[in-house]
């Protein structure tokens, strides 16, 4: 339910923002990015290839690791430093890079 | 399926600014690759006019400098012009150097160009020693000037120059002769360390000390120390030993981690002994055993490794209004990475008092938003980046085939304008070192440099 609204609001800012000169970035870019570093730039790359799959599957991944014991995985401890908004940000962000 | 709907939505050209290479036809994209396979094996992204003109040149072409121009052509775009300067023409990287002790790798495999950078990013690489700096005025040009009198123009400066060494009485003749090293830069120096490791006499002492923090890196010198106790015992007999001097109280990082690998993986062979400052150095010419005298007495040692505190680079030094903490480090803002004492000049990596720990994987998302920040102003954009965040993380090897790892997610706090660990976030060690976050460490460094130099 929450997704819904959070991808639908994300689409209405990018409908707002084309009245600019030039179209501003994604929202969750520069919040992505710090993804790169290990599932490479623009998710392609690198441990699981994140460039593509789709906003959903990328949230509740990210959802389900924040539940699990921190000191496990890594991405358990990271996924703990994103907020639901964050993290549905830098989810549709990747879910609309091509592979 | 969905990227149709969001092309719809904005357009063709509006999702080439938003996702690089994203508008290339799919012939167009192969075309490309296969043309610039001459030197990298990337394709190379269009760059589309993103609305920000102007020029940037990034000073020290590391972790931070390199990833700073690169991001800054993929997201600032056609016009935003790059030059990156660095005094060497490749960079030896320090992040796995440590691996270069034990004979698992070599500094040769662990040597990066700047061709990508050139060739697919379009980046000016000038070989070069960055002597003095006049910091650009409102939207105007300043520039920097080469030790070879050359001097190049920009309307931003990035400043990523990573660390210089405070002086040892003693230690600076013992590291020009070779009898000593630091291997804090890696290089030279860490190839002379292995070599020197290796020629140990069995039974010998290996001594190293650690600087106050902050340092570079701060679990490297605890992860050095395991790795050479790992390889001493088994190379130099049982009474082989490793002797760690750290001026801190404790250790410094992933304390679970290197009091397991202390106490119990290499107990017996690591000596720790906190609160120890280095005061001189006595190298023994003469193949006999160098010493080192701390505030509690002297130490003597077959092999001799001294990490000396460190400060920021010396470009940012040289002038105070940069070095505005103690004199030693960069005050910047954590939205942009702009100096908090010369507005259009920006310090990322080592170098900036940022809050966040001097580390590769963090000075390349510091580079991500400084260029994030660096191309909303050359698009007159005066919003600044709200929220700000980082992360760190980190593997470090406990033996020749274990690792264990840490991480911190940094959020902003807008209250006193500094980056923060987020609540639950980190610092967070691995319950246990593994064989398979070895592996994932590896994975984890091909990334990382890819992000940052391809
Ligand atoms: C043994 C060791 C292990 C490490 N392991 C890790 C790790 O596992 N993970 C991690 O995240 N970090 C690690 N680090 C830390 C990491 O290497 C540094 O934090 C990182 O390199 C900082 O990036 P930087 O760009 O600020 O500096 P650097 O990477 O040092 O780059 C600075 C560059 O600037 C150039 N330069 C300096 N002055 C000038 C000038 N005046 N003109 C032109 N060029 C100039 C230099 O030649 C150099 O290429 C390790 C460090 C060491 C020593």
């Amino acid at each position: 339910m929450y997704r819904f609204l959070a991808a639908a609001s994300l689409a209405a800012l990018f409908a707002y923002s084309q009245t600019a000169t030039a179209a501003p970035p994604h929202p969750g870019r520069l919040l992505a990015s710090n993804c790169f570093q290990c599932h490479g730039t623009d998710g392609r790359k690198g441990f699981e290839e994140l460039a593509g799959k789709s906003s959903s599957s990328i949230y509740e991944e990210m959802k389900e690791m924040q539940a699990k014991a921190a000191d496990q995985n890594i991405m358990n401890a990271h996924a703990r430093g994103f907020s639901d908004n964050e993290i549905w940000l830098i989810a549709d962000y990747f879910s609309k890079v091509s592979r | 399926m969905k990227r149709r709907q969001f092309v719809g939505l904005l357009g063709a050209s509006a999702l080439s600014l938003l996702l690089p290479g994203a508008a290339l036809a799919d012939d167009e994209r192969k075309r490309r690759s296969t043309s610039t396979a001459t030197s990298t094996t990337g394709t190379a992204p269009v760059l589309a006019d993103t609305g920000a003109t102007g020029s940037v040149v990034v000073v020290g072409g590391g972790m931070a400098g390199a990833t700073a121009a690169k991001f800054l052509r993929l997201w600032g775009g056609s016009n935003v012009k790059v030059t990156l300067i660095d005094q060497n023409a490749t960079y030896s990287s320090n992040i796995m150097s440590n691996l270069v002790l034990n004979g698992s790798t070599t500094m040769s495999q662990l040597t990066y160009n700047y061709n990508a950078l050139k060739t697919l990013y379009g980046i000016n690489f000038v070989q070069g020693s960055v002597v003095g700096i006049v910091p650009p005025v409102g939207t105007g040009m300043g520039s920097v000037r080469l030790a070879n009198g050359t001097t190049i123009a920009a309307n931003k400066i990035i400043l990523a120059p990573g660390i210089e060494f405070d002086a040892v009485p003693g230690l600076t003749p013992a590291l020009q002769d070779g009898y000593v090293t630091h291997a804090w830069k890696a290089g030279a120096q860490t190839t002379k360390l292995a070599s020197q490791i290796r020629n140990m006499p069995v039974g010998g002492t290996f001594v190293m000390t650690i600087p106050a923090s902050p340092y570079r890196c701060p679990p490297g010198p605890y992860e050095r120390a395991c790795i050479v106790a790992d390889w001493v015992k088994k190379n130099k007999g049982p009474n082989a030993r490793v002797i760690v001097l750290d001026a801190n109280a404790g250790i410094q990082a992933e304390k679970h981690s290197f009091e397991t690998a202390f106490n119990v993986t290499h107990a017996g062979v690591i000596d720790y002994r906190p609160n120890q400052t280095v005061a001189s150095v006595t190298a023994n010419t003469t193949g006999g055993k160098h010493a080192v005298t701390t505030n509690t007495g002297t130490v003597y040692a077959d092999v001799l490794n001294v990490i000396p505190s460190h400060k920021a680079g010396k470009i940012i030094t040289d002038n105070p209004a940069l070095a505005n903490v103690g004199g030693r480090w960069a005050g910047v803002d954590v939205r942009s990475y702009e100096s908090s004492g010369v507005p259009n000049v920006y310090v990322i990596g080592d170098s900036a008092a940022s809050g966040q720990p001097k580390a590769g994987h963090i000075a390349n998302q510091e580079a991500k938003l400084c260029a994030d920040a660096i191309t909303r102003a050359l698009r007159g954009d005066l919003i600044p980046n709200p929220a700000p965040k980082t992360n760190s993380a980190c593997y470090s090897p406990i033996t020749a085939d274990t690792a264990s790892w840490l991480t911190v997610v940094y959020g902003y706090d807008a209250v006193n304008n500094k980056m923060v660990a987020v609540p639950g976030a980190g610092p967070i060690e691995a319950a246990a070192a593994s064989q398979d976050n070895f592996n994932d460490m590896k994975k984890w460094f091909a990334t990382l440099m890819a992000d940052s130099f391809a």
